[in-house]
């Protein structure tokens, strides 16, 4: 242990001019600066850590949604349908997030997005509503060629949220990135899955003239009573506006069975209509969608032609 | 005759099909204006390609790229040279999967659809510097600073403009990246011939495939449904490809409507004979209507 008596060694003179009272006194300014430098530091580190969010079962909002969702208004507006030119971007991307920001990403509504509908509202054409159930690409494939037809994904709001994700926390001004709830693990009134219910049943009431659906002949429940179609887009089909539902029942190139236009819940669809006064028609294995699905497997005896 | 830029081609074929005819009196160039929000479009498509397409390519600098392609953005709309865009492509550039390469000539659409977003081939546009410029136009105005939403040069304005030197560019950068087999779609129904001779294929792909790493290139000669078999393998310009390609020692094959995409085709005129499927097809006949 270190002698702390302070003895003065000889020949060695004293550091500065400095009393002993004044040396104190510097300890002690310095040390407080100290203090303080480090209490700055922490505070500023705690301040501008984000808040933290809370914790779903679900993916988290897609990377750079902002700038996704603007770059594809301005792509859809500008380029994929000039005629919608006159539309504000900038407000619809305000609106579109404010939806969601700042508030309980379990407790989304319809009246979240009013204000993002107002200004996303556009005319499809009669006859072209191409609703879908269980078959993503395939219809959307479709589409691609049929450049007349419009599937939700077709429209400018679908077109915006295909294939994202977004939440936000009542917390916090700053998008979850971490996670968002899940439909079936969380809560099923989550601002995904609110929005998606929002704009089909408008996509749905704004339908007229002949009504096609896109259906999967190959799964369990080919009409399914939980899907969106189901619960949203029949229920919303306007009987003085839309006269007829047409389904086209693709199955598996690989696998045709029996016919599905016969299948027990496609009768429950036709049932479902005719309560609402809107006629029914049903075609299996629709020839132009035919072509699509050989496209993957042209060898296949179906696709043999005489081309 | 001047070369058959693709991008001109592109934005004419588009003008057509969307934009209605604008009165274009007074305008100082032949091609599309800078195409709005420009900026906006640029970094939403640089986002989405690597968030959402391809997250290997979640590492991107959307704005550093953006900051490397808007330095033509500045420069006389007659000055712009691929080597402008060299930093730019440098930024974008990825590898391109093996066998997956699919070059074209005069058939945009079919191409893109046949492509399925990248998931059976990788055409220049679904590559990310391909998908970025993809339907756009930019130039500045030609005696002042900021951008000319009138209009730009095309090919026949001048040759060095902003547009096709960024395809010019973006071209050979795809050509040397490509591996494997190498596919060429082509238009065996357009009157001018199916392999253009001086194009961005002739010019700035061909040229730049690297040898070493091809095993073999596949042509495909497809004939519109209901329109005249102008050219087939073997045939007119499709006979100068095919020289050509063996006198650069590549291994080629020709074949004319090769079957998926002319499957692809019949989609839109499935009533069409050309299209007559087997009788085992099971396809509907007439819709059941039930009550």
């Amino acid at each position: 242990m270190a002698d702390h008596r302070f003895r003065p060694v000889s020949g060695e003179k004293p550091c500065c001019d400095i009393s002993k009272k004044a040396r104190i006194c510097l300890c002690v300014v310095f040390g407080l600066l100290v203090v303080v430098i480090i209490a700055v530091v922490v505070g500023i580190v705690m301040w501008r850590q984000p808040p933290q969010h809370q914790e779903w079962k679900g993916a988290g909002t897609t990377a750079h949604f902002y700038e996704i969702i603007l770059g594809r208004c301005y792509t859809y507006t500008q380029i994929v349908r000039p005629e919608l030119g006159h539309k504000d971007c900038q407000k619809i991307g305000k609106a579109f997030t404010n939806a969601f920001l700042s508030k309980d990403p379990c407790g989304s509504t319809e009246q979240d997005y009013q204000p993002l509908m107002e200004l996303t509202n556009q005319t499809v054409p009669c006859d072209k509503t191409l609703l879908w159930s269980k078959t993503n690409e395939l219809v959307h494939e479709y589409a691609w060629v049929q450049r007349e037809l419009f599937t939700l994904e077709n429209t400018l709001l679908g077109y915006m949220g295909d294939g994202l994700r977004w939440c936000g926390d009542l917390g916090s001004s700053e998008m979850n990135y971490q996670s968002c709830p899940d439909r079936r693990k969380d809560c099923s009134n989550n601002s995904v899955s609110v929005f998606w219910n929002t704009v089909s049943k408008r996509f749905a009431e704004d339908a007229c003239g002949v009504v096609h659906v896109l259906l999967n002949g190959s799964v369990h429940n080919t009409f399914d009573e939980r899907s969106t179609f189901a619960r949203v887009e029949v229920f919303n089909l306007h009987p003085e506006k839309v006269h007829t539902l047409q389904a086209w029942v693709m199955q598996d190139i690989r696998n045709i069975s029996s016919d599905s236009c016969s299948d027990a819940s496609i009768k429950n669809l036709k049932l479902i209509l005719s309560k609402r006064n809107i006629t029914f028609t049903c075609e299996d294995n629709y020839r132009p969608i035919r072509f699509l699905q050989c496209v993957k497997y042209p060898e296949h005896s179906s696709c043999r032609s005489k081309i | 005759m001047a070369a058959l830029g693709r991008a001109s081609s592109l934005l004419s074929l588009l003008a057509l099909l969307l934009v209605p005819a604008a009165g274009a009196g007074g305008a100082r160039w032949r091609g599309e204006g800078t195409s709005p929000h420009l900026r906006s479009i640029f970094l939403g498509r640089c986002a989405e390609y690597s968030s959402l397409l391809s997250p290997e390519l979640r590492d991107k600098n959307c704005t550093a790229i953006w900051e490397a392609f808007k330095v033509v953005l500045d420069k006389d709309p007659c000055s712009v040279f691929p080597s402008d865009y060299e930093l730019f492509i440098s930024l974008s550039r990825h590898s391109i999967p093996r066998d997956k390469s699919l070059f074209w000539e005069n058939n945009h659409l079919l191409v893109t659809s046949y492509a399925e977003n990248a998931r059976r081939f990788m055409p220049l546009c679904d590559v990310l510097y391909g998908r970025i410029g993809d339907f756009l136009s930019w130039c500045r105005q030609e005696n002042a600073s900021g951008l000319d939403y009138r209009s730009c040069p095309t090919s026949e304005d001048c040759e060095n403009n902003p547009v096709d030197s960024y395809w010019k560019m973006a071209s050979m950068q795809y050509s040397r990246d490509s591996t494997g087999v190498i596919h060429v779609m082509l238009n065996g129904s357009e009157p001018k011939g199916a392999y253009p001779v001086k194009g961005f294929f002739a010019d700035f792909e061909i040229p730049y495939l690297q040898k070493d790493k091809i095993t073999r290139i596949e042509i495909w000669v497809m004939h519109e449904i209901g329109r005249p078999k102008v050219e087939s393998c073997g045939e007119g310009s499709v006979k100068i490809l095919e020289e050509r390609l063996e006198k650069m020692g590549f291994q080629y094959r020709c074949i004319n409507d090769h079957l998926p995409v002319k499957l692809l085709m019949c989609v839109d005129h499935s009533t069409h004979p050309d299209c007559a499927l087997n009788s085992t097809c099971g396809c509907g006949g007439s819709p059941v209507l039930l009550h």
